[in-house]
């Protein structure tokens, strides 16, 4: 079955019907924001691969419950992969390398993606966005953003990972939400202005 | 910061799932009310639901897109597949080590289950001290069926859950270990078509020191604490 030009929805619906080509269509369109979000929040190339194995698993396990109205499948995806790396790492009781938690590395290129459908158009836009919107923040507040929603971590374990004050971790984070959401409206004002 | 009239400046942390459990729960019992607080809520959960969008792109090796189309083979053929969802303390274990520890336990276990015919049936001392703790199911899911096995220390254990019914995606099952009204959160995991999984336990302290084993429905990852449906629950006190 040919499925180059089926939307995600519907590829999730085929899954759900058990058809193996749109699993694997699935995978060759997420495979790397999956696995990137896994490597992000593990830090291990092996360990992350098995994280995204377990991902694209638990989709074809349970792609009936998708629900499109509550979440387009890209994200529904980065959930699944966020929770279950978080959860990979709490077992490994880990501690966070703080170095390694920034997103210095983050670029404003659309990296290595090929445009050839609307949800790779789409998803190649919002990494774009994000990505200068992150860049813009001050490093102090991206290094907070960064353990609280990769690795999981409470207000409480950022202010003693990074020996600071907990009132200063907070006003961090809610100041770099603040940022990304003003920045991200106004993109979108922009975008539905222009012709 | 929290008040009492909204919770606008707590929002963006939670959406970021970076408040702890009891602001988290003012949180959450304040937006089920307040039309505001959950509209700036949205908004503040679609920048969280982007940040993974953010973060630097990487490729697989090319050997996972075969590994993931002979899982998937294996899952629809019926056979045993590799385990999804659990992972052995700081590393990874072979799901035929796991399986055979499990057989050879229950089969040592079940001879002795045969004849031992005890006043307390829900806790039965085996030979060199182990111990089989049986598990009672709730409404939640009526027809499964659990045990906890642990050696005469505490130190390890495993948990075999039966007609435990599959979740959605977005839901797992969570062990709980229970002391003092505190609660231990232990592994995740899903069950297989029929319901069955076997889970070791681990436990920062020796699991004879806790009164209580729980298995509840979480979301995806597991919670600081239980706060779904327990499925079952067993004593964990020495007979």
């Amino acid at each position: 079955m040919k499925l180059d030009g089926v939307d995600d929805v519907t590829l999730v619906k085929l899954i759900a019907d058990a058809h193996t080509d749109a699993i694997q269509e699935l995978y060759d369109r997420y495979n790397r924001l999956v696995f990137s979000v896994a490597l992000t929040v593990l830090g291990d190339r092996a360990v992350a691969e098995e994280a995204t194995l377990d991902v694209f698993v638990r989709v074809w396990q349970g792609a009936k419950t998708y629900r499109p109205d509550r979440a387009k499948v890209n994200t529904w995806l980065i959930a699944i992969t966020r929770h279950h790396a978080i959860d990979i790492l709490r077992w490994q009781n880990s501690r966070p390398d703080v170095k390694s938690l920034s997103l210095n590395d983050v670029s404003l290129s659309n990296g290595t993606a090929v445009p050839d459908t609307e949800a790779r158009v789409e998803i190649s836009l919002q990494r774009a966005r994000i990505r200068s919107a992150v860049a813009q923040l001050p490093a102090e507040q991206r290094q907070a953003l960064v353990l609280a929603y990769f690795k999981g971590y409470t207000h409480q374990q950022i202010a003693e990972v990074l020996k600071q004050p907990l009132g200063t971790i907070k006003t961090r984070i809610r100041l770099a939400m603040q940022k990304l959401r003003e920045t991200l409206l106004d993109e979108d004002s922009d975008a539905s202005e222009s012709p | 910061m929290v008040n009492d009239l909204h919770v606008f400046e707590a929002l963006p942390a939670y959406a970021l799932g970076s408040l702890d459990e009891e602001e988290a729960r003012t949180v959450n019992a304040h937006i089920a009310g307040c039309h505001l607080c959950r509209q700036e809520l949205d908004a503040f959960q679609m920048v969280a639901d982007q940040l993974p969008l953010a973060v630097p792109e990487a490729r697989p090796s090319r050997e996972l897109s075969p590994r993931l189309m002979e899982r998937i083979q294996s899952l629809n053929v019926g056979k045993p597949a590799q385990p999804v969802g659990w992972r052995f303390p700081g590393r990874l274990l072979p799901v035929g080590a796991l399986a055979g520890i499990l057989l050879i336990i229950l089969l040592a276990f079940s001879n002795f289950l045969l004849w031992q015919r005890l006043n307390d049936p829900e806790v039965l001392t085996g030979p060199l001290g182990m111990r089989a703790i049986t598990l009672g199911n709730t409404a939640a899911a009526p027809s499964a069926s659990g045990f906890v096995i642990m050696g005469a220390d505490g130190q390890n254990g495993v948990l075999v859950v039966d007609k435990l019914p599959p979740l959605e995606a977005t839901r797992e099952y969570q062990v709980w270990l229970v002391r003092d009204s505190s609660y231990t959160g232990g592994p995740v995991f899903a069950v297989d078509e029929t319901g069955y999984r076997g889970v070791r336990l681990q436990a920062p302290d020796s699991l004879l020191s806790y009164s209580a084993v729980w298995v509840t429905i979480e979301p995806v990852g597991g919670s600081p604490e239980p706060t779904g449906e327990q499925v079952l629950n067993g004593s964990l006190f020495n007979p």
